[in-house]
């Protein structure tokens, strides 16, 4: 597997073929998840719960596709949850103190992308394990967060701004839309563009790719920042719908948003994976979400339902793969 | 040379004769869980406030990872050595943190056990509210507010917390109460904002009429309004935490009542307990608080900033004391 990764890293057209076996065997273990779901629960398979799960599937998306770019170069960005909460911290301030949702954007997505920056700083020219930089910066993040906030929360926004969580177009959720666009922009980048190929070939062999002639430290700087970057969608996502902002807020999601990637079919040693694999990696954890509220599981059993799940998609994907 | 040793003499010389004439020289070393929920803020302003009012000082440790056992463990340690007059305690696990209780006592360092009941150590008092009641209490305010009638959902805590366990139980148990009362469904959301949101939104797609909301905690409750909000559905909500936001949502009529903890005032009372102990004056043995839910009726108190907040008087406190002290001394 890793060997036919490394020969067809800078081939574009070997990539979407591979790719598109894989993928049906991903979305066979979500489709096999909606089958049993819509047998078990009538509210699964209507439109409004369809559109619900894709809302919810929305801001772990965010998280894990600039995840998913740093996990292609072989890295690893343990801050992105911690990323979230100061960068919706720090534009939750701005908007209440500016008044202009524009400005309080901006500044979430700077914060975020800033963050980024130096954790691929770090990466590329401190050469820190990935690891190591990313799992410091999530402290250096809660220990700025929390002191900063000291257990408050900053909450109510203008209706106009909460649109980007809350809002509706066409009958359509705008955070589905969102989701949309990267998903689309994100598979471009990476499987059309000259870096989104260079950013797979540096997690296929990175010194094959320095010899190759290819700026590895300022393409790896460059997927920190954007996983930075989308860290700070996320915050801003997260804002608009729950309408307020407080210190933890993206604790609970970095392992998901980890997993989500994994699970969509991206090796943690670089090189393999796709930004639509985690796409169904992302849906597939919302939908077993969304499964056992709807049959109301006892909540003891919910994370061992969740474990087992997870484990079982991987496994039929590997199976998948193999006869592949 | 001389100039340094004649300098720390002076410096001793103040200090002793400070510490003869008592007061501002008593530090209290506050212990609570974690910088990230709001209940603890309120714990520590009531530890602060108490201890203004009564001419001492407060020294707070926090662990940096929430709820860290070993960081929680390493700080007694630190203040082992420190020395301070007196420590109120909130432990980050009331079983794990027995052994650095057990420090502290032996150290010789009067300590107040608040929020949390540790399950061993010697303590001065415990100043606490009890997690059954105050689930029951708030449960039962919005039974009554619904008519005694209709379909209810629980979002639960973190599974296996002994808060969850508790509040989740006054809340099953109010709900018994009242035989018109349907309960559909009881969900985990981890305390969480988000997962308070999401839990809701999805039982509101198996569940087209859902009339009441039991929060076990206010963000929670908050994200479960947001989501009523988003399907254009109403239903009533309780929380539990009386943190400002939750008065605030009271306020603008999205939540019906959150059961206040009384952080503040733990903080207040078991930081009172321990300068009297210091000052030779009569203590209380225990304090457990009766919940308060915080209705449109009642919030007026819990809409000021916490540090413009008063402690109770000693007399009142006094008065609240649910166990006389065990005589150690």
């Amino acid at each position: 597997m890793s060997l036919a990764g490394d020969i067809s890293a800078g081939a574009p057209r070997i990539h979407l073929s591979q790719d598109m076996r894989q993928l049906i065997y991903r979305l066979l273990a979500a489709g096999l998840l909606c089958l049993a779901l819509s047998l078990a629960s009538e509210a699964f398979l209507t439109a409004n719960n369809i559109l619900n799960v894709l809302r919810q599937a929305s801001l772990l998306f965010f998280l894990a596709s600039g995840l998913t770019l740093v996990i292609l170069t072989g890295g690893l960005d343990l801050s992105v949850g911690a990323n979230i909460g100061l960068s919706a911290c720090l534009a939750a301030t701005v908007i209440k103190a500016t008044g202009s949702p524009v400005l309080g954007t901006l500044t979430g997505l700077a914060a975020g992308c800033m963050v980024g920056i130096c954790n691929g700083l770090m990466v590329a020219k401190l050469r820190i394990p990935s690891f190591i930089a990313t799992y410091g910066m999530l402290w250096v993040l809660h220990g700025v967060t929390y002191y900063y906030m000291g257990g408050e929360t900053i909450h109510g926004f203008p209706p106009g701004f909460r649109q980007i969580g809350s809002g509706y177009f066409l009958g359509i959720p705008i955070p589905v839309y969102l989701m949309v666009g990267f998903l689309v922009a994100g598979t471009l980048f990476a499987q059309r563009t000259v870096w989104g190929q260079q950013i797979y070939a540096i997690g296929a062999n990175p010194l094959a790719a320095r010899l190759t002639g290819i700026p590895v430290d300022r393409r790896l700087i460059l997927v920190y920042a954007f996983s930075g970057a989308m860290a700070g969608v996320a915050s801003i996502v997260f804002l608009a719908r729950l309408n307020s902002a407080e210190g933890d807020i993206g604790e609970a999601m970095t392992l998901p948003a980890i997993a989500a990637v994994l699970i969509g079919g991206a090796s943690l040693f670089g090189g393999v994976g796709t930004v639509f694999g985690t796409f169904v990696g992302a849906l597939i954890l919302t939908l077993v979400l969304n499964g056992m509220n709807l049959l109301a599981v006892n909540a003891s059993w919910q994370p061992l339902v969740t474990g087992v799940i997870v484990i079982f998609a991987v496994w039929l994907d590997m199976h998948g793969r193999k006869k592949a | 040379m001389s100039k340094l040793k004649l300098l720390a003499a002076a410096l001793l010389a103040t200090a002793t004769v400070a510490g003869g004439a008592q007061a501002a020289d008593e530090t209290i070393a506050v212990f609570t869980k974690n910088q990230t929920n709001p209940y603890f803020q309120t714990v520590r302003v009531g530890a602060e406030v108490a201890a203004k009012s009564m001419g001492a000082k407060v020294v707070h440790y926090i662990p940096t990872k929430p709820d860290s056992i070993p960081e929680q463990l390493s700080q007694i340690e630190d203040v082992i050595i420190k020395k301070p007059s007196a420590i109120v305690f909130v432990p980050v696990d009331y079983k794990a943190m027995v052994p650095g209780v057990e420090q502290i006592n032996e150290a010789k360092i009067p300590v107040v056990n608040v929020t949390d009941r540790s399950a061993g150590g010697k303590f001065l008092a415990f100043v606490g509210a009890d997690d059954y009641s105050l689930g029951l209490e708030t449960g039962r305010f919005l039974l009554k507010e619904m008519g005694g009638k209709g379909n209810v959902v629980i979002l639960e805590g973190v599974k296996g917390s002994l808060t969850n366990i508790d509040r989740v139980r006054g809340f099953n148990d109010a709900i018994k109460e009242n035989k018109d009362v349907k309960l559909l469904a009881s969900q985990p959301g981890n305390y969480q904002r988000l997962q308070g949101l999401q839990v809701m939104e999805n039982l509101m797609q198996s569940h087209p009429q859902i009339d009441g909301v039991l929060a076990a905690n206010d963000a929670m409750a908050i994200g479960a309004i947001e989501a009523l909000d988003g399907a254009n559905r109403k239903a009533k909500v309780v929380g539990i935490n009386g943190t400002k936001e939750a008065v605030d949502a009271i306020k603008t009529g999205k939540l019906l009542a959150t059961g206040d903890y009384n952080g503040f005032v733990q903080g207040c009372i078991g930081t009172m307990v321990a300068i009297r102990a210091l000052r030779n004056e009569t203590i209380v043995g225990e304090v457990v608080l009766k919940p308060t839910v915080v209705n449109s009726t009642n919030y007026q108190p819990y809409d000021v900033p916490l540090e413009a907040r008063t402690c109770p008087s000693w007399d009142q406190a006094a008065s609240m004391a649910t166990k006389a002290p065990t005589k150690t001394n």
